[in-house]
């Protein structure tokens, strides 16, 4: 005697698919934000005339315990020069932009060589910074 | 009355927190874009070149102590008829611990009078050994 299998549908509601598409696109867009900084600490120093920046592809960061991130990545003061022009590539000249950004009491000691490191490697420094207030 | 199903309320959470998270990540940098000439791009005449030592606090131009306000007005002066990019060159020196609010502050002025900054670092300040 033969016995039928007995089968049972499990189908995914189709009510869900919306929020299932929501999802991925959110995730594949914060995928591609990977690179992001803005987890870190440091506030920015103030100046007179700021002007609005595009999009850059590399940011180096100086946090409030003066250490380095390169688009959010910790990295040695050593590896800055390398790891910018890694991400520049073959970037042309005009758009090899590199946004900088210190915490504004940093010294000196921390944030010239970073100056130095990346001009050293083409890189074009846009100071980030807040307008001031007074 | 017809409420939303329960099972949803986890998708509308989720799907809240990572909207506020991505609006609150896209709010575009703003600052001061400023180019350095290269090393081998600096004059041979340096001696001629403006020098601005940094302080913690302090600002010097060409060896005299000046308050922030005054210099700005120094600069201008000392800037004044130097028309060759080569001539408008200031060597910015900071000691080691030169905030860097202080540093673009006076970058700043510097470039709104038309200076050029470019930076020396301590390793390549000359280092006079007395008696030597």
């Amino acid at each position: 005697m033969k016995v039928k299998r007995r089968t049972s549908q499990a189908d995914v509601p189709s009510m869900a698919m919306g929020d299932i598409a929501f999802n991925l696109l959110i995730f594949f867009v914060i995928l591609a934000r990977a690179q992001d900084d803005s987890h870190l600490q440091w506030q920015p120093a103030a100046a007179e005339e700021i002007n609005a920046q595009g999009t850059a592809k590399v940011s180096v960061l100086i946090d409030n315990d003066n250490k380095y991130y390169v688009n959010g990545q910790q990295v040695g003061a050593s590896q800055i020069a390398g790891e910018v022009d890694a991400l520049l590539g073959d970037t042309p000249a005009g758009e090899r932009i590199v946004l900088f950004k210190v915490h504004r009491e940093a010294q000196a000691l921390y944030f010239e060589p970073a100056i130095e490191a990346i001009s050293e490697v083409g890189g074009d420094i846009v100071h980030v910074l807040e307008k001031n207030q007074d | 009355m017809v409420e939303p199903p329960s099972s949803a309320t986890g998708d509308i959470a989720f799907n809240l927190i990572v909207f506020f998270l991505v609006c609150a990540s896209v709010q575009p940098d703003s600052g001061r874009q400023q180019t350095l000439p290269r090393s081998e791009q600096e004059t041979e005449e340096q001696s001629e070149n403006i020098e601005v030592q940094l302080g913690r606090n302090t600002v010097m131009l060409n060896g005299n102590i000046l308050r922030q306000e005054d210099f700005k007005a120094a600069l201008h002066r000392a800037l004044n008829g130097k028309t060759r990019s080569e001539d408008r060159v200031v060597i910015v020196k900071s000691k080691a611990d030169t905030p860097y609010h202080h540093w673009v502050t006076v970058t700043e002025m510097i470039e709104s009078a038309g200076g050029i900054v470019t930076i020396q670092t301590e390793e390549e300040q000359q280092v006079v050994v007395p008696g030597g």
